[in-house]
């Protein structure tokens, strides 16, 4: 797979020209990328101790969580279906969506991406990262910055998101929303 | 002398100085006439089920450690060092027996007391008694069915008194089935505005339902929000600052998906005769406990904070909670609503955040301070309701809360102390 310059080429320009996709506001489109069982994840970070620290004494070793990304059945910054994410583009599509109006100006950068066997021959798992500016209305300013995990899944002939899992490194969120898409 | 800035607001004819949203000077008294004078809201119970757990909170701008010791004891102290003053827990959370400060090393047993200063001997002479440099406990600390919540003000009533008849109102909430609820973990974010805008909101703000979330109602978020004029539910008020948005008992504001719905049915029963007749007339949505800690059922299911962060920044930390009894894939339902619905990513919440971000920055202009505010809506058409145990407004979109809400800021603002408070007619006799 780290041998094969051209599929990792092929996942790299499909991953940028979704990033172009999400930047033009063509969410439609966007959506249109994932396959219909995809889960769409994105969690922040706690701010824990590790087990060897010398600021605490543990008294509970049991009670000890050393992984500082939430768990998949925590609390998450989105948790989405096909159909969520679809009822999120339709809600912009409202006139009546106030975060996001006047809108967003994103530019997503996309970076370290890696590619590597999926579960079976139709799939790929694919490591990345991301910086998301966000300029809104005269002087807002944002950067989202973290790591995704994508399950890509060949379907007819197509490239199709098929899994994200998303980390933000971030504890306390320092955006006042998260109205865009990753 | 110092200004009385509780001449700020005029409860009587709905108008409120934008002054009390951006001057410094003011925020500063807020922290301590109200942020080390009030009960508030440290965590939840389930958040330290063992000994040895530990939660790092504020209260205003102090930071609080909430610590089950190893004998299960509850504790909280300023997590503040003695010595230096260091910030001594770092982590959100976690298990400890003992903590140690990062700067010289002294150690606080999860009881508070100190008991490790690196020498002692050959540094102090063995003359620092030990004893009186433990952790500073906050002045009173209690919980309401699992609500953990302190005070710095010994003179503060006791919480049960504080709260008074809104503990009722919390059961509705917290206490709807056997074992009460637990929460999932966290959401923390910055909002760019004053803590009292979404204190407000949540407290009494119906209004802004059918409009600000109107795109989130029209495209599957919600199902039940009334958005068209009706004649149950009320603005309720059960005193001390504490407010409710209610609706009528048949009126739900459930998360839009069957099996909550399904399992809500099939709970109610149940809810309604641990609650009693009252539940039967009103369906409390979403509420204030004076000052900043609200709580929601409508869409979702969560309580939050309004942590101040100076007079133009708010740090909100938000948490679902979810029926202890309910099934397991109903909490997981749960989960997934808070996340879709009120969360930074809510497709409710997120557009909360523009309109209270730009309420509080207009404020910094000369001219636009100037203007008060208009809470007028609904002025003199509330009642004492000795049934709500509470004030209750005609309508159910009324402003009749956010007035209770700045009403008590202000007498708050201008009191020298509880024992004044104290000393103010009853509730029900303030409007006669």
């Amino acid at each position: 797979m780290r041998n094969d310059p051209d599929l990792i080429r092929e996942v790299e320009q499909f991953l940028y020209r979704e990033a172009r996709l999400l930047d033009e506001r063509r969410f439609h489109e966007w959506v249109g990328l994932f396959t219909d069982d995809v889960r769409y994840w994105m969690a922040g970070r706690s701010n824990l101790y590790p087990k060897h620290s010398k600021a605490i004494s543990i008294l509970d070793p049991s009670r000890y969580v050393e992984d500082d990304t939430a768990l998949e059945d925590e609390l998450a910054l989105l948790d989405e279906t096909k159909e969520t994410l679809m009822s999120r583009v339709a809600r912009l599509d409202t006139g009546m969506a106030w975060a996001e109006d006047p809108p967003s100006r994103t530019r997503h950068m996309i970076s370290n991406i890696e590619v590597e066997p999926g579960a079976d021959e139709n799939e790929l798992k694919v490591y990345s990262n991301f910086i998301v500016y966000r300029s809104r209305a005269g002087s807002e300013e944002d950067f989202y910055v973290g790591a995704r995990q994508d399950v890509l899944r060949r379907v007819d002939g197509e490239w199709k998101i098929a899994g994200r899992k998303m980390t933000l490194d971030q504890n306390v969120l320092s955006a006042k929303n998260v109205s865009i898409f990753f | 002398m110092a200004e009385d800035f509780g001449g700020l607001v005029d409860s009587e004819q709905g108008l409120v100085s934008r002054r009390i949203f951006i001057e410094p000077e003011i925020y500063e008294a807020e922290q301590r006439q109200i942020f080390a004078r009030c009960w508030l809201f440290l965590c939840h119970d389930s958040q330290l089920p063992l000994p040895g757990d530990f939660f790092s909170t504020w209260m205003g701008e102090d930071p609080v450690l909430v610590v089950r010791d190893s004998g299960g004891t509850v504790h909280a102290f300023l997590n503040v060092c003695r010595h230096r003053g260091n910030r001594l827990c770092r982590a959100d959370h976690g298990n400890a027996a003992s903590f140690t400060c990062a700067y010289h090393g002294w150690t606080y047993t999860n009881d508070g007391r100190l008991s490790g200063v690196p020498y002692l001997k050959e540094a102090y002479h063995n003359e620092l008694d030990r004893n009186q440099w433990g952790l500073v406990p906050v002045a009173q600390l209690d919980q309401y069915k699992g609500l953990w919540f302190a005070t710095f003000d010994a003179q503060a009533p006791p919480l049960r008194d504080y709260l008074g008849e809104m503990a009722w109102y919390l059961d509705t909430f917290v206490d709807r089935r056997d074992g009460g609820v637990e929460v999932v973990a966290t959401h923390k974010w910055i909002m760019p505005c004053n803590w009292k805008f979404p204190a407000e909101n949540f407290g009494g703000d119906a209004y802004h339902v059918p409009w600000s979330h109107l795109s989130a109602v029209t495209t599957g978020f919600s199902s039940g929000v009334t958005t068209k004029p009706a004649t149950t539910g009320a603005m309720v008020s059960p005193g001390n600052g504490h407010v409710l948005i209610c609706v009528g008992p048949d009126d739900v504001g459930d998360p839009p998906i069957a099996e909550v719905i399904a399992y809500e049915q099939a709970i109610r029963p149940e809810v309604s005769a641990r609650l009693g007749p009252r539940a039967r007339r009103i369906n409390p949505l979403v509420g204030t406990v004076f000052p900043n800690f609200s709580l929601l059922r409508a869409t979702s299911r969560t309580f939050r904070v309004w942590h101040p962060r100076g007079p133009g920044k708010t740090e909100v930390w938000s948490y679902v909670f979810i029926d202890k009894a309910a099934p397991p894939e109903i909490k997981e339902a749960i989960r997934l609503a808070g996340v879709r619905g009120f969360s930074p990513s809510g497709s409710f919440e997120q557009d909360d955040m523009d309109n209270w971000q730009e309420c509080t920055q207009t404020c910094r202009g000369v001219a636009s301070r100037r203007m008060p505010l208009n809470m007028q809506m609904g002025l003199g058409r509330d009642r004492f309701d000795a049934e709500l145990g509470a004030w209750a407004s005609a309508y159910r979109i009324s402003e009749s809360n956010h007035r209770q809400f700045y009403r008590r800021w202000a007498e708050l603002m201008a009191a020298g102390g509880w024992r004044e408070l104290a000393a103010a007619p009853a509730r029900e006799q303030q409007y006669a």
